[in-house]
């Protein structure tokens, strides 16, 4: 198998700095930017996943000669995609809320809910 | 192919709340009643759907349905990789537990949140949480798991922040938002690292395929974490408690439920796919070890509280434990001799408990909600003499009460007998520790039903609530004292049929 | 198959006839009584442990935070840690939600 490395260590490179962004950035926006961060490296993985070296796009209509790639990870990938504006779009509305009724996006300060 | 109504039914599980989720919005622009009946339709349908499914399953087996293709059950290798459901014994107990909650739930939410704008959305993502767990239920991959994980979480966090002028709502919506999309993010880079190494999502050629190399343990790591996590297990709980108490009333026995689902999800995994190539006894382990945590902390937690609904959230969490630790000892027992003599015991009591836990904890929320609606107040400092007003509530929330503390001749006595029964047998200790936490229980009911109920009539509420509502409870009071009086049918026509659709008969 | 174990262990009818069977020779019992004893209606202040009732009866509903107090209060060094450790930060659950997931790999790791 002829596929190159860096990719996946660009993958994890995303989900760390995503994963660091969540666990220590007090701020809630940041942390939202954080699981987008996450959410492209998970993109990233699973595109990175269905490359083969040589192999045509699976488009049927200009039927190549050579194998075609399977496309379950793209399929993969478009409905994380979509599901990730869903979610993003869902947080920060729910920040915009959270700053209207507390008057802060600090972490530290939004946690009524607690013991 | 003729259209056959029983084959296609678990589509029609997922299909129909899914039309009439978005039915009920259209509704709504003619009238109000519209709305409502059409949203109760959509509810009444998709149960009678789930049992049109179970009865198929019970008489005539569990199948395989497949999507797009020309035949409804898996003729060939080609059928491995359509999206698939699994209809079995298994699915039919969780979907008939998820319907009878939702079932429950929607007939409440009719008083309950009456005067609320905006109702069309509420029952459009009040639907749509029903599609999602059901789909999480019955898919038998790993991709579809995946998409109504977030259907499931995307919605419930909407009805959580439903009455979102209420800030505490919106920021347990947001909590709850936050750490389901870091899990579902989790969860696909683990469906990344199967499909890399196998090249394939269905369970079924998963199991077979399996080989329990490091991959495949991290892939498993995640997926359990993911759902022990979505399931409230500590030490992953913190969200349980917060979303319980400040959701509205009427949805937080269907969070609980969902909460449930992904419980079912995780023991459909490691069941069916896992345990093949992975070691049983130290899988059930793990298992063993989080219910121990979450049944002693979620009940040590739960004696400081003094938010009616937040107690009785950590209560859930609590009994969550149970679960675990009864499917934990039968995971551990099912390559050797043990699984004769308890494992099959500990098991039956693992899942009769997670029927019955989610009809009684839905009827202990829902009586909880009922104080709240009619005084106003979630803080038993100031709740008291309930009982001269609200006579039907008291006696709903006795009996849900006495049933999650496990006193007989109510059903959770009946599942919490066989699980001390097995994990007594499995280790002494064991049962030690679940008795101690059943009776920290018990007590903990009586704090409620002392503050909340007895005592001298406070004059917090004028009545007892609208009908609609006492009728809701009036429903899952049936249920629990139905399962009470008949538990030997109960596990042998709903239970030991799960049992068999996991496929552990060895 | 598996047999059914539950129904070699417990039966909510046999218990259920038992208590109405109880029930049944306890009030035969009561009829043995004095039929001829009539029921006064007698209109006391309650009796709290001695003390003088209060004027308003109200104020003798102990709340929520008062019920097992001195089984919390004997307990305050398991509990309040816990409670404590409850921050309510939802960095907090991510880390629970990490610190987990890295305990469980390396329980796989070592262990399967």
């Amino acid at each position: 198998m002829n596929f190159t490395i860096l990719p996946f260590v660009m993958v994890v490179l995303l989900i760390t700095m995503g994963l660091y962004t969540v666990l220590f950035k007090r701020n809630l926006i940041k942390m939202i930017m954080g699981v987008a961060i996450i959410q492209n490296g998970v993109n990233l993985f699973l595109v990175s996943l269905a490359y083969r070296d040589g192999y045509a796009a699976p488009i049927w209509t200009s039927a190549p000669s050579s194998d075609m790639v399977l496309p379950t990870p793209h399929a993969l990938t478009l409905t994380s995609i979509v599901i990730g504006v869903a979610t993003t779009a869902l947080m920060l509305s729910f920040v915009i809320m959270l700053k209207r009724h507390y008057g802060t996006v600090d972490s530290n300060e939004t946690r009524r809910c607690r013991e | 192919m003729s259209f056959d109504l029983i084959t296609h039914s678990p589509t029609m599980v997922l299909g129909i709340p899914l039309l009439f989720a978005f039915l009920t919005p259209l509704a709504d622009k003619v009238s109000k009643e519209l709305r409502d009946a059409v949203f109760m339709m959509g509810l009444l349908l998709t149960v009678f759907f789930v049992f049109v499914m179970s009865y198929e399953v019970y008489t005539s087996g569990a199948w395989t349905y497949v999507f797009g293709g020309t035949e409804s059950r898996p003729t060939s290798l080609t059928s491995y990789f359509r999206i698939m459901f699994a209809a079995d014994g298994f699915s039919a107990l969780a979907t008939i537990t998820v319907a009878i909650t939702a079932l429950g739930a929607g007939i409440y939410s009719f008083a309950f949140m009456d005067g609320h704008s905006g109702m069309e959305k509420y029952y459009a993502l009040f639907l749509l949480t029903f599609a999602g767990v059901n789909g999480m239920i019955l898919t038998a991959d790993l991709f579809n798991l995946f998409v109504w994980f977030e259907v499931t979480s995307i919605a419930s966090c909407g009805l959580i922040a439903f009455q979102n002028y209420r800030g505490k709502s919106v920021e347990a919506a947001l909590k709850y938002m936050l750490i389901s999309v870091i899990g579902g993010l989790f969860l696909l880079v683990s469906i990344g690292l199967l499909y890399g190494e196998y090249g394939v999502l269905n369970f079924y050629y998963l199991a077979a395929v399996m080989t329990g190399g490091l991959v495949d343990k991290i892939a498993l790591a995640i997926i359990f974490v993911v759902f022990a996590m979505k399931a409230s297990s500590v030490p992953m709980h913190m969200w349980a408690p917060d979303v319980y108490s400040e959701s509205p009333g009427s949805v937080t026995p269907f969070i609980a439920i969902t909460s449930m689902g992904s419980l079912f999800v995780l023991f459909r995994i490691l069941f069916g796919m896992f345990r093949f190539s992975m070691g049983a006894v130290e899988l059930g382990t793990l298992l063993i070890i989080l219910g121990l945590l979450s049944m002693f902390i979620g009940v040590s937690m739960a004696l400081k509280q003094s938010d009616v609904k937040r107690l009785i959230g950590y209560l859930s969490v609590s009994q969550i434990g149970y679960m675990l630790l009864a499917v934990g000892v039968g995971l551990t027992t099912l390559e050797n001799g043990d699984y004769g003599t308890f494992g099959a015991m500990a098991l039956e009591g693992g899942f009769f408990h997670m029927i019955n836990d989610g009809v009684y904890k839905a009827l202990l929320f829902l009586s909880a909600a009922a104080v709240v609606y009619a005084t106003g107040t979630k803080d038993l400092n100031r709740l008291g003499g309930l009982a001269h007003r609200m006579p039907y509530t008291t006696v709903f929330f006795l009996i849900g009460g006495l049933s999650i503390a496990g006193v007989p001749p109510l059903s959770g006595f009946s599942s919490k007998l066989l699980i001390y029964k097995s994990i007594y047998l499995y280790h002494p200790i064991l049962a030690i520790i679940a008795l101690v936490v059943s009776i920290i229980t018990f007590a903990l009911i009586g704090k409620i039903f002392y503050n909340a109920f007895l005592g001298p009539d406070l004059g917090l509420t004028r009545g007892e609530v609208p009908t609609s509502m006492l009728a809701a409870m009036m429903i899952l009071t049936v249920i629990v004292v139905v399962f009470s009086l008949f538990p030997n049918y109960v596990v042998a026509e709903i239970v030991v049929p799960a049992i068999e659709g996991l496929g552990v008969i060895p | 198959m598996i047999d059914i174990v539950l129904k070699d262990m417990w039966s909510p009818i046999a218990l259920i006839a038992v208590v109405l069977l109880m029930g049944l020779i306890t009030y035969m019992i009561y009829n043995l009584g004095n039929p001829t004893y009539k029921r006064t209606k007698h209109k006391g202040e309650p009796f709290i442990s001695g003390n003088k009732p209060p004027s308003d009866l109200s104020t003798i509903h102990v709340g929520g935070d008062n019920v097992f107090w001195g089984f919390t209060h004997a307990l305050r060094k398991y509990i309040d840690p816990l409670v404590k450790g409850h921050t309510g930060i939802v960095n907090d659950y991510v880390y629970w939600f990490v610190i987990t997931l890295a305990l469980v790999l390396i329980y796989f790791y070592i262990m399967i």
